[in-house]
């Protein structure tokens, strides 16, 4: 899904990552009951998305993934803070209600950023804009490695766990006082992955010096994207939408 | 554990962010003038890749019926050493951020310390080490383990309400959420404890080269007492200058209140100026309950049927725009393709 050609995936990598970042900021800093004003920065991710073709289903179920501690976290508005911030008619919404889904808003709005970020980006491109911002080798051959083996072990453990559930009697999760072998067994194996490995980069001339990235250049279509989404987010962040209903309000005979 | 952008403020998450770049670019400076800092690489990157491994595996819990899994932090500093292991944890948070939507691009920071800088660099050190002076057996082992793995959880649970505090994005008193989130970390760390005991009393009967060579290694973090009551310090003193920051911008509560209930009895004594032209617009305008004046002294904004109709009606028309241009972009395609096929 990273590797597509859309305007989104063309976009220069920190400049998508700046964007980012400076968006979540804006989210961020909204006020704990803004709930009203907040709601045209969904405006963003909803066009990015749709200009990247990110499939929406597969993004919201990231989404919910994510939000549960959020939602621990939150409950506490509702039970805790009860003035009435809105009567209608016979219903009276309390301020805790809306500091409360101001909260999952805000939860939704910098999860999904993060999300398209990735989606949009191949991993060697991230390593390569960690590269340009300065970033020791050592973290980035750390972090390009660690993303390469994970699938691995996730792999070898998965066997393993399943080898374990043939042979026990119950089905479901690994028995306490089995864990320390099993866990053992696992990392005892990881570590002997890694001598094999050190001895193949070894024979292969590691350490090498890095190879440089592709020079890539930060076009005027980038700026635009970098102005563009943090200019609309900040004109949002300083305008309430209520003062804009209010205004065509006004002009209304 | 992961804490998310949505609770944190942006001052709190840059202030934990810079804090934490600057633990990472140290540890990078350690482990780059050590010799085998090239054998070090794939090493720490299997481990990384080894705690999402350990993470997935689901352990029972006897006769509760509950299942958990571990977080890994101790096990890691146990057999790597403080600077490796915290950056090894990094990245695998970092990894976490990014790919799974566990915590968040500007929590990074305070997940990092808390689950990270913690362990690695303070309980390892200051706990784990002075542990197994006397020589690695299995009885110093399981001591260590335990009270290291529930030190580092209970410091780590701490640092997640003091943050969570210092944004003031949440309504939870300071006491309310410490009696949650302590003895909930106490039962996870004791049981996280046992366990990585058991896993490393196992890797030391298997391979107790592995155990003893982490422990003999000189380079480990030299922390003294000093040094931590220093960091402890700035600590201190970078969040109560947030804190007062937060303080002074937000009324609490009470205040709060009642500069509301102000705000609403000011409304009603100025009404009947407006009345008249009121009348007029009433009559006029679409959403007839709207009151300009009652929007400016509330304190929560957009608390108006009119405002929540504006705010439904940008909604819809975000999720329009959105589906009109998937539109246009999923007819797009077919023609490239074409265009494609005639090469």
């Amino acid at each position: 899904m990273a590797v597509r050609d859309t305007p989104i995936h063309r976009l220069h990598p920190l400049i998508k990552l700046l964007a980012s970042l400076g968006f979540i900021l804006i989210v961020v800093s909204f006020g704990r009951y803004s709930l009203i004003p907040m709601i045209p920065m969904v405006f963003c991710p909803t066009v990015v998305m749709a200009l990247s073709e990110t499939p929406y289903g597969l993004l919201l179920k990231r989404c919910a993934l994510a939000l549960p501690f959020c939602l621990l976290a939150g409950i506490s508005n509702l039970v805790l803070d009860t003035g009435t911030a809105l009567t209608l008619g016979s219903l009276s919404i309390s301020t805790g209600l809306f500091s409360f889904l101001t909260l999952l808003f805000k939860a939704y709005l910098s999860v999904i950023t993060v999300l398209l970020l990735v989606a949009t980006t191949p991993i060697h491109v991230i390593s390569e804009a960690m590269q340009r911002l300065k970033i020791p080798s050592l973290m980035i051959t750390l972090f390009e490695m660690t993303y390469r083996y994970l699938g691995t072990l996730l792999e070898e453990a998965s066997a393993m766990a399943l080898a374990y559930g043939l042979r026990s009697r119950q089905q479901k999760g690994i028995e306490l006082r089995h864990m320390g072998s099993f866990v053992g067994q696992l990392l005892l194996r990881s570590f002997d992955r890694a001598e094999r490995i050190y001895q193949a980069m070894k024979l292969r001339g590691y350490p090498a010096a890095h190879l440089s990235p592709t020079e890539r250049k930060v076009s005027s279509r980038d700026i635009l994207y970098l102005v563009l989404v943090l200019g609309s987010s900040l004109i949002f962040r300083a305008l309430d939408i209520t003062g804009a209903v209010n205004i065509i309000e006004r002009l209304l005979p | 554990m992961h804490m998310a952008d949505a609770l944190l403020s942006p001052a709190v998450g840059l202030t934990m962010g810079a804090v934490s770049a600057g633990a990472m670019a140290l540890s990078v400076s350690r482990i780059n003038k050590d010799d085998l800092s090239d054998k070090k690489v794939p090493l720490m990157a299997v481990s990384g890749a080894f705690v999402f491994a350990a993470q997935m595996i689901n352990f029972t819990i006897p006769a509760t019926g509950s299942s958990g899994h571990i977080g890994g932090g101790m096990l890691l500093a146990a057999l790597l050493g403080g600077y490796p292991s915290f950056l090894t944890l990094s990245v695998v948070l970092i990894i976490q951020a990014l790919f799974f939507a566990d915590g968040g691009l500007l929590a990074l920071g305070c997940n990092i310390f808390n689950m990270g800088l913690i362990p690695c660099l303070l309980v390892y050190p200051l706990v784990f080490r002075p542990l197994l002076k006397r020589g690695v057996s299995y009885k110093s082992l399981t001591l260590a383990s335990i009270l290291s793995v529930v030190s580092g959880l209970q410091l780590g649970s701490l640092g997640v309400v003091l943050e969570t505090a210092a944004s003031g994005v949440t309504e939870l008193p300071l006491n309310a959420f410490l009696l949650v989130m302590q003895p909930i970390h106490l039962a996870i760390g004791l049981v996280e404890g046992i366990i990585t005991a058991a896993i490393l009393g196992f890797v030391h009967r298997m391979r107790p080269d592995l155990v003893e060579a982490a422990q003999s290694v000189p380079s480990t973090p030299k922390v003294t007492f000093k040094k931590v009551l220093a960091l402890l310090a700035v600590l201190t003193v970078l969040t109560g200058g947030i804190l007062s920051l937060y303080a002074s911008k937000n009324p609490d509560g009470l205040e709060w209140s009642i500069e509301k209930v102000a705000g609403t009895s000011e409304l009603s004594a100025e009404n009947p100026l407006h009345e008249s032209a009121a009348f007029i617009q009433d009559r006029t305008a679409l959403m007839p309950d709207y009151d300009y004046t009652s929007e400016n002294s509330s304190t929560i904004p957009g608390t108006s049927l009119a405002g929540l109709i504006g705010g439904g009606l940008t909604f819809l028309l975000a999720g329009v725009t959105g589906l009109v241009l998937s539109r246009i972009k999923k007819k797009k395609p077919q023609f490239t393709r074409l265009r494609e096929n005639q090469y």
